[in-house]
C-alpha cells in the first residue's frame, strides 16, 4: 500500500470533498470499479474528504453520476503539478538540466593521475611514457584501454612485475610492483668468455662450451678468465668464437665486522610530557600553545592528524608534536649479551650480501676488545658460482 | 448456518491444509492493537461516521465501533481502518 502511495504522489493526487446523502454507496461503486481511495475522513453526516489519484478521479466522474453527490476538488499534490508551476519558470529547469550535465560531462575527464609503488622509476619517467601514448590528464576517461596501458608499462619498462591500471572517479591510479633487475641476458650467439666476480679457491668446473682455464685448487683474482670462449680448432688451428657455459664453484670469503661501546648512553622516558598543535597551510603554520620546553633533554615526537580518516585532501594539515622528557644513563652493557647481539647482527648483515645457492662451510668470529669498543669481526667462507658473462672485445 | 457443501470445503481445507478464507471465502480480519483493523474479502460498506463502521461479509455484518475512525485505504477486496477502535461486533 505504501508503494502505491509514493507512486501516487510522484503521478499526482488531489484531495476532494464529497458531499451528498448516500456516501456509502459512493465508496463500494468507487472500490468495485479498482479506483484507490484513501486516507477518508467524514466531516458530518453528508460530508467525506478523500485523496484520490488524478486518474482516479477521472474515472470518479461516472460513480458521481449514479450516486448523485457533489465533488469538490481541494488540493492538487504530486510532481505534475509542480512541473505545471515550473512553465512559468522555465529557465529554471534549464539551469538544472545544464547544472547535471555540466556535471556528467566534467566527471568524465580524467584530471588526475597517480603513481603508486615506483622506487627505481621515477613518477617522471612514467608520465612522459603515458604522455607519449597520450595519456595525461584531459582525457576522456571512457576511451582509455586499460590493458594496452599496461602493455605500454610492461614492455617498456625493465623489472616490473606488476601493473595495475585502475580508473577511480577522475583519477587513473597506476599502481607497480618492481622485481629485482634480472642479470643480463646474452645472446646465445654472442661469443662470450666466462670471468671471475670475485676473488676465490676453485673447488669445481664445470663446462659445457668453451675452454676451461682454470683447475681445481687454483686460486683466482677477480676478473681473471675462468671459461675461454675463444677455441682453437684442431684441424685448420683457426680461432673459433663460441659462447662460453659452464658453472665455476669456488670458495670465497665474506667478512663483516660490527662495532658497539661497551659503555652505552641510554635514554629513558620519565614520562612527562608537553604537547604543541599546530595547524599548516602549505609551508606557513600557527603553533597554538607554544611554549619553551622546560626539560633539558627531551625526544620530539611528530603525529599528523588526518581528519575523515584521510580520505579527502584538505587545504590544510594538522600536526602534533610531543615532546617527552628522557633521562640520560650511563649503563655498562653485559659483555657476554653485546657480544652474542653483535655476532647476530653481523650474522644478519651476511646473510644478505651472501647469494642464495652458495654453501655455507665455515663460520669463525673474533671479539677484540680495546678502548671501551668492543669488535666483533665475522668471516664465513662459502663455495658459490663466482662465474660472470663477458663478452669478448673485438679489437 | 453450514450447509453439507460448506462442511465439505471445512473438512477439504483442514485434510490439505489449504488458507480457510480463500476455500470458503470468508472475511480476514487483522487487528493491530487498538490502532488499526484491516479487513479482507469484504462485500461492501452498509455505513460510515466518525463513531461506527458497517461492513457486510460472507459471515454476516461486522459492526466497528470507536472514536475518530478514518478509512485508511478502499479497495475491492480490503478495508484499512485506523483510530481509537473500541468495539468489533459480528451480527449475522
Amino acid at each position: 500500500m505504501e508503494i502505491i502511495k509514493t507512486w501516487n504522489y510522484l503521478r499526482g493526487y488531489v484531495i476532494i470533498k464529497v458531499e451528498g446523502l448516500t456516501l456509502e454507496r459512493f465508496l463500494n461503486l468507487a472500490a468495485a470499479k479498482d479506483i484507490y481511495l484513501w486516507d477518508i475522513k467524514r466531516i458530518n453526516h453528508t460530508l467525506l474528504e478523500m485523496k484520490v489519484s488524478t486518474k482516479g478521479f477521472r474515472a470518479l466522474k461516472e460513480v458521481v453520476r449514479k450516486v448523485g453527490c457533489r465533488v469538490e476538488v481541494l488540493d492538487k499534490k504530486g510532481i505534475p503539478f509542480l512541473l505545471y508551476r515550473l512553465k512559468n519558470r522555465k529557465m529554471l529547469g534549464f539551469g538544472v538540466l545544464i547544472f547535471f550535465s555540466i556535471i556528467i560531462i566534467l566527471s568524465s575527464f580524467i584530471w588526475s593521475i597517480e603513481i603508486v609503488g615506483n622506487e627505481t622509476y621515477s613518477n617522471e619517467v612514467i608520465m612522459e611514457l603515458l604522455a607519449d601514448e597520450n595519456i595525461k590528464s584531459g582525457i576522456i576517461k571512457y576511451n582509455i584501454d586499460k590493458n594496452y596501458i599496461r602493455s605500454i608499462l610492461l614492455n617498456e619498462l625493465d623489472c616490473l612485475s606488476f601493473v595495475s591500471v585502475d580508473i577511480k572517479g577522475t583519477r587513473l591510479i597506476i599502481t607497480i610492483y618492481e622485481q629485482d633487475i634480472p642479470p643480463e641476458k646474452l645472446d646465445i650467439n654472442t661469443p662470450c668468455h666466462i670471468v671471475a666476480s670475485k676473488k676465490g679457491v676453485i673447488t669445481k668446473a664445470i663446462v659445457k662450451n668453451g675452454k676451461t682455464m682454470v683447475r681445481k685448487g687454483d686460486v683466482v683474482k677477480k676478473g681473471q678468465i675462468l671459461i675461454s670462449g675463444i677455441i682453437v680448432d684442431e684441424n685448420t688451428e683457426d680461432n673459433i668464437l663460441v659462447h662460453a657455459e659452464g658453472e665455476v664453484l669456488a670458495k670465497t670469503r665474506y667478512f663483516y665486522r660490527v662495532d658497539e661501546p661497551l659503555m652505552k648512553v641510554v635514554e629513558e622516558e620519565t614520562g612527562e610530557k608537553m604537547e604543541i598543535h599546530e595547524i599548516k597551510f602549505g609551508k606557513k603554520g600557527i603553533q597554538f600553545f607554544k611554549e619553551d620546553i622546560p626539560y633539558e633533554h627531551y625526544v620530539k615526537n611528530t603525529k599528523e592528524i588526518k581528519p575523515f580518516s584521510g580520505r579527502f585532501n584538505l587545504p590544510f594539515k594538522l600536526f602534533v608534536y610531543e615532546y617527552m622528557e628522557v633521562e640520560r644513563k650511563e649503563v655498562k652493557q653485559n659483555i657476554e649479551f653485546l657480544k652474542k647481539s653483535s655476532y647476530i647482527k653481523a650474522i644478519e648483515e651476511l646473510n644478505k650480501q651472501i647469494p642464495r645457492e652458495a654453501e655455507i662451510q665455515f663460520k669463525d668470529v673474533i671479539y677484540d676488545v680495546k678502548n671501551g669498543i668492543l669488535s666483533t669481526y665475522v668471516v664465513v667462507e662459502v663455495v658459490e658460482d663466482i662465474g660472470q658473462k663477458q663478452i669478448i672485445n673485438m679489437e | 448456518m453450514k450447509s453439507r457443501v460448506d462442511d465439505f470445503k471445512y473438512n477439504i481445507s483442514e485434510t490439505f491444509e489449504l488458507p480457510k478464507d480463500i476455500v470458503l471465502d470468508l472475511p480476514k480480519i487483522i487487528m493491530i492493537g487498538d490502532l488499526e483493523l484491516h479487513i479482507s474479502n469484504h462485500k461492501g460498506i452498509i455505513e460510515y461516521t466518525q463513531e461506527a463502521l458497517r461492513i457486510n461479509s460472507n459471515i454476516g455484518i461486522l459492526k466497528v465501533e470507536g472514536t475518530n475512525l478514518e478509512l485508511k485505504t478502499i479497495l475491492s477486496e480490503e478495508i484499512i481502518v485506523t483510530g481509537n477502535i473500541e468495539k468489533i461486533e459480528i451480527i449475522s
